[in-house]
């Protein structure tokens, strides 16, 4: 404690702004983790929240899937003597027309029977509503709202709400006000309670319910009643607790928290660097410190201790830093994360409320410490080695042995030989393919020091004959402090790779969803119930697409039915198309099954799967999968695969004759249209718009409007990413300013030397602002290099473990390209202060300094 | 050649240290002067005003003809990059460059073309008895030898000026006797205005002339 006040205290105080770019690394690192954690968990306990206060008195739900379940369902759960009660549920997500509201949930119960379930505690309304639900039933535009949001919106009994319907716009009329607590706090507080017949109506639910919510009977176990209800319903029904909702959206975010987590656990990876190159330059820079303390009586472990201490501090202060801005920016994240998973998984969400779970904090407290810890140990035991003797005199130790080197290179060989045998030989075994990728990791770590002084070497003569004085010691000072640049390009290095590896990514993901939109999307408009494609909350009546095929231009309409159903305890897409015209249209060579496999699934013969749904299965073409389907289990061939971009989770696709037949649902959510030869497609939306405008609620998109809108969510998908990605690099360049600020206070006598033979300030300038080119430019050299190798691992990671999906190795030279003038420019611009630093101060001190 | 009128140098600190108090001086063009005093008397806080390192407080410097106080720093550098050569008693060589390099590196830093200024970087070294050494290391070069190179890179413009400080602390005696007459065969060779500050009486004593500072002040202008 006593070394920490009087050697630490005071070098700290000394070099402040270093201290602060130190710790930036650990609090950027702890804030990505912190916020997209915190954000991803206020997204999915705000799911939670809204399923537990709907579920009320519920112990158990009953869905299939999302296709809903035929009224007859209700009759028979309701007949079964391990039931108390049982009422029927639709749940929709509606867009109103009420200003800043956005959506509203609109939770469509039976009045008669779920005050049993549910507490409806009205604070005013028609007396007749309350007490008589018939009344309520009787009047199918009655709405009940909540206190808040009758607040927001100055809405009293009476008062009308428009929202937006599948017969169009309507307006409901407010008959009840909840009191505020449980069910009112669902969705933010944005829910209204209506009829559930009325709903099926206006939702286009036809004669189907959501869900049917049940309470067991007295003395009827949840464990018994599950199994016994689903065993009389048989399969294709899920009887589950409402909290395995919860589960299932965690199950279907499983790629999006799998990309977030990588890319928190990079940041912090580069940090690490940071935090270790700062402290070996303070271990440089101390030694005479350290040889003063030595020889004074204290001992290695005494040594090693009070740096172990710093680094721990710093790590504590970055981790606390980290949290609060972490917590800060989960808020805006929340935001945009909700909005992404209602644009690519289509489920709603209203998040209000930030969870700032207390493990979560501790683990990011935990991780922050634990990285600078890990960061500080080497620096710490170098600092215990230092030689008294040696440490007492002048000159400079930076230089890496050749031992150390040696060791490094054969250890680097070694692990990069094991990695290449191990990605040849082995691929196919899941752990043997990962240890291969650790020791690629490893192998290029450990050789990265030498290949930067290598590559620092061979810039030594062009810098050089760029300038004779100022190139030579800006490439000199890079050399001659091989720790300081090392660790400084490995960082640069690092997040480097990161962005080529997610580039590499984005851009096979872009040119497979490009060309399956062109191949697969392609008829000339989609008529949809939503704005876009993923939403499900309105169907149409299959009827519609009859009327749709006599407007003038049309040539043929294809019925499109998806929804989310439960394989082997996931949910996955089923998609239910009219295989033979499909097949007919679709201009995509399948990954594997004949040519005539869509024309066999219009003849019932089996399914054709995604390949990402396949792959991580491990089914192939000629096999066969189980699906449990209301009607009962259903064995199917697996006649092909194909690339299908419809859902993350992976898709079946079945015919739909046969997904009427099984699932009993004949609605629909798409119809893809295709016009005659000759036909204008605006020309024919806007009679379907006319035609159907105020009867029915439709959008109606072209082909154009689609693939933009697919394009758009793919960006939008890229972006957090990227932000994340933007902030390792960040954190990377912080590195270069970190270096810099260190070389230029190693280097300053050498500079006043400079300045002192005639050197001008320009000419000093332009020497550190080499320098940092020098930097950058081995920086991307390395980064570009292991981003390709580590794009690689990535695209094979994500197709084992993570989506599935085969997507081809692309080295992204748009996005290197991009690289190249960023970077060099990020590293000018951080070489600024440090260039002005250099020529700011006493030339007199510059040169007397040791 | 070299003129200090009323010059003063305050450091501030916890505490005002006057280093140089109201001091006139003049040195005429090729005169060989030597600046002695006690640790602390302004000996070298004297140099780097004479050599455009520092500004005085007060008081004004000329060097050439011409005035340093109203200078900016760039124009300083230029006075001192055609005017002045400095030869520091830690030899303030860069490590990582050649003696070659060292020594060529104020002709760089002027413009000089690369084959030019390695041309004239290998004359010097051969003045100093270094042409061997042209490719070496300053690590790899005896103290003596490398107070030479930097004597050549301080003549590497064939200054007017020369200014030494402590040129021979931290050699050998013998060293230091080679070095002295080294300097002072350039002196008479180049006809530069040598000033060489130093502690050492048996240094002082080869100049025509000696100033002795103490406190801050001159004490003592003795020519021989």
């Amino acid at each position: 404690m006593m070394l920490l006040r009087l050697i630490t205290w005071p070098y700290v105080r000394r070099h402040r702004l270093r201290t602060l770019l130190t710790t930036a690394g650990i609090v950027l690192g702890v804030a990505v983790f912190v916020g997209m954690r915190t954000a991803n968990e206020s997204v999915l306990l705000a799911f939670r929240q809204t399923i537990d206060r709907i579920a009320g008195k519920a112990e158990l739900q009953v869905a299939a899937g999302e296709g809903g379940l035929p009224e007859d369902v209700l009759e028979r759960v309701q007949a079964m003597p391990e039931v108390r009660a049982a009422v029927p549920v639709i749940e929709a997500a509606v867009g109103t027309n009420l200003a800043s509201e956005g959506n509203v949930l609109v939770l469509a119960v039976d009045m008669t029977g779920d005050r049993s379930l549910r507490d409806y505690d009205l604070e005013s309304g028609d007396e007749a509503v309350i007490d008589d639900p018939l009344v309520f039933l009787a009047q199918p535009d009655s709405l009940i709202v909540t206190r808040e949001f009758a607040a927001r919106n100055g809405l009293a009994i009476g008062s009308t709400v428009p929202m937006r319907t599948m017969e169009g716009e309507k307006r409901f009329t407010v008959r009840g006000i909840m009191k505020s607590g449980g069910l009112t706090q669902a969705f933010g507080g944005n829910l209204a309670v209506m009829d559930v017949y009325a709903a099926q109506m206006v939702f286009g639910r036809g004669r189907t319910f959501d869900r049917v919510d049940l309470a067991l009977s007295e003395g009827v176990g949840l464990e018994r009643g599950r199994l016994a209800i689903g065993a009389r319903l048989g399969p294709g029904y899920q009887v589950e607790p409402p909290a395995s909702r919860g589960r299932q959206i965690d199950s279907v975010l499983r790629v999006y928290s799998f990309t977030a987590d990588m890319n928190s656990a990079f940041a912090l990876f580069i940090g690490m660097f940071i935090i270790y190159n700062a402290f070996s330059i303070a271990v440089t820079e101390r030694r005479r410190e350290i040889g003063i303390l030595r020889a004074l009586g204290a001992s290695r472990a005494r040594i090693r201790a009070l740096f172990l201490a710093e680094s721990g501090i710093a790590g504590l202060a970055g981790s606390l830093a980290g949290l609060a801005l972490g917590v800060l920016l989960s808020k805006g994240l929340a935001l945009y994360i909700s909005g992404l998973i209602a644009g690519v998984y289509g489920i709603a969400e209203r998040t209000t409320e930030i969870a700032t779970e207390p493990w979560l904090m501790a683990a990011g407290l935990l991780m922050g410490v634990a990285t600078s810890l890990a960061a500080g140990w080497i620096p710490a035991r170098n600092a215990a080695r230092v030689d008294p003797i040696q440490a007492l005199q002048k000159g400079r130790y930076q230089t890496l042995s050749a031992g150390e080197n040696r060791v490094r290179r054969a250890a680097a060989l070694a692990l990069g030989g094991a990695s290449l045998a191990l990605l040849l030989f082995a691929k196919g075994w899941t752990v043997l393919f990962y240890a291969g990728y650790i020791c690629a990791a490893l192998a290029l770590l450990l050789v990265s020091p030498t290949v930067s002084l290598w590559l620092t070497k061979a810039l030594r003569p062009p810098l050089r004959r760029l300038r004779p004085v100022e190139g030579a010691l800006a490439a000199d000072s890079l050399i001659q402090a091989p720790r300081r640049t090392s660790a400084t390009v490995t960082a640069l290095m690092l997040s480097l790779s990161l962005v080529i590896a997610m580039g590499g990514v984005a851009r096979a993901v872009y040119d497979s969803i490009m060309g399956w939109t062109r191949t697969t999307l392609n008829p000339d408009l989609f008529v949809t119930a939503t704005q876009n494609l993923t939403e499900r909350t309105f169907r149409f009546p299959e009827s519609l697409g009859d009327q749709l095929e006599e407007v003038e231009g049309v040539e043929e309409i294809q019925r499109v039915r998806t929804h989310r159903i439960v394989y082997e305890g996931s949910p996955i897409m089923l998609v239910a198309v009219e295989a033979k015209s499909m097949g007919d249209r679709v201009r995509r060579p399948p990954v594997e099954g004949p040519g005539d496999m869509y024309e066999r699934a219009a003849r019932g013969e089996g399914v054709i799967l995604s390949d990402n749904f396949a792959r991580l299965r491990g089914l192939h073409a000629g096999g066969s999968i189980e699906l449990d389907t209301p009607s009962g289990p259903r064995r199917v061939a697996v006649l092909g695969l194909v690339v299908d971009w419809t859902d993350q989770t992976g898709v079946v696709l079945i015919d739909r004759a046969s997904y009427v037949r099984w699932w009993r649902d004949d609605t629909v959510n798409v119809f893809r249209v295709y016009v005659k030869n000759g036909a204008r497609p605006q020309e024919v939306r806007q009679r379907i718009v006319e035609r159907f405008a105020g009867a029915h609620r439709l959008f109606v998109l072209t082909n154009r409007e689609v693939a933009a809108w697919i394009a758009g969510l793919t960006d939008q998908w890229m972006s957090l990413a990227y932000a994340q990605i933007a902030i390792a690099v960040f954190v990377a360049i912080l590195g270069i300013v970190n270096t810099l600020t260190v070389s230029i206070i190693d280097r300053r006598r050498e500079l006043g030397v400079l300045q002192a033979v005639g050197g001008t300030r320009g000419q000093v300038r332009r020497t550190v602002w080499m320098e940092a080119l020098a930097i950058g430019t081995v920086g991307l050299a390395l980064g570009l290099g292991v981003g390709a190798v580590t794009l690689n691992y990535v695209l094979e990671m994500s197709q084992r473990d993570v989506t599935g999906l085969a997507l081809p190795y692309t080295f992204p030279w748009g996005t290197a390209a991009l690289l190249v003038p960023l970077i060099l420019a990020s590293a000018f611009v951080a070489a600024l202060w440090p260039a002005e630093s250099a020529v700011r101060g006493s030339l007199v001190e510059a040169l007397e300094y040791e | 050649m070299i003129t200090l009128s009323g010059v003063t140098k305050a450091f501030n600190g916890r505490r005002t240290v006057i280093a140089l108090d109201r001091v006139d001086l003049s040195i005429g063009r090729g005169e060989m002067v030597s600046v002695v005093g006690a640790s602390g008397s302004g000996k070298s806080t004297l140099l780097n005003l004479i050599g455009a390192l520092d500004r005085p407080t007060s008081g004004w410097v000329e060097i050439d003809g011409r005035r340093l106080d109203g200078l900016r720093d760039d124009e300083l550098t230029r006075v001192r990059r055609d005017t002045i050569g400095f030869i520091f008693q830690f030899f303030n060589l860069l490590p990582t460059l050649s003696c070659l390099e060292n020594v060529a590196l104020p002709l760089h830093l002027r413009g000089w073309a690369r084959k030019k200024a390695a041309d004239r970087a290998r004359e010097l070294l051969g003045l100093v008895r270094l042409g061997a050494r042209a490719d070496h290391l300053p690590d790899e070069l005896s103290g003596g030898e490398r107070q030479r190179v930097a004597i050549a890179r301080a003549l590497a413009i064939y200054p007017p000026i020369l200014l030494a400080d402590e040129p021979t602390g931290n050699l050998d005696s013998s060293t230091g006797d080679e070095i002295l007459a080294l300097v002072g065969d350039l002196h008479q060779r180049l006809q530069a205005t040598v000033v060489i500050v130093t502690h050492d009486r048996h240094v002082a004593e080869i100049c025509p002339r000696t100033i002795t500072l103490r406190d801050g002040r001159i004490v003592g202008d003795e020519r021989r």
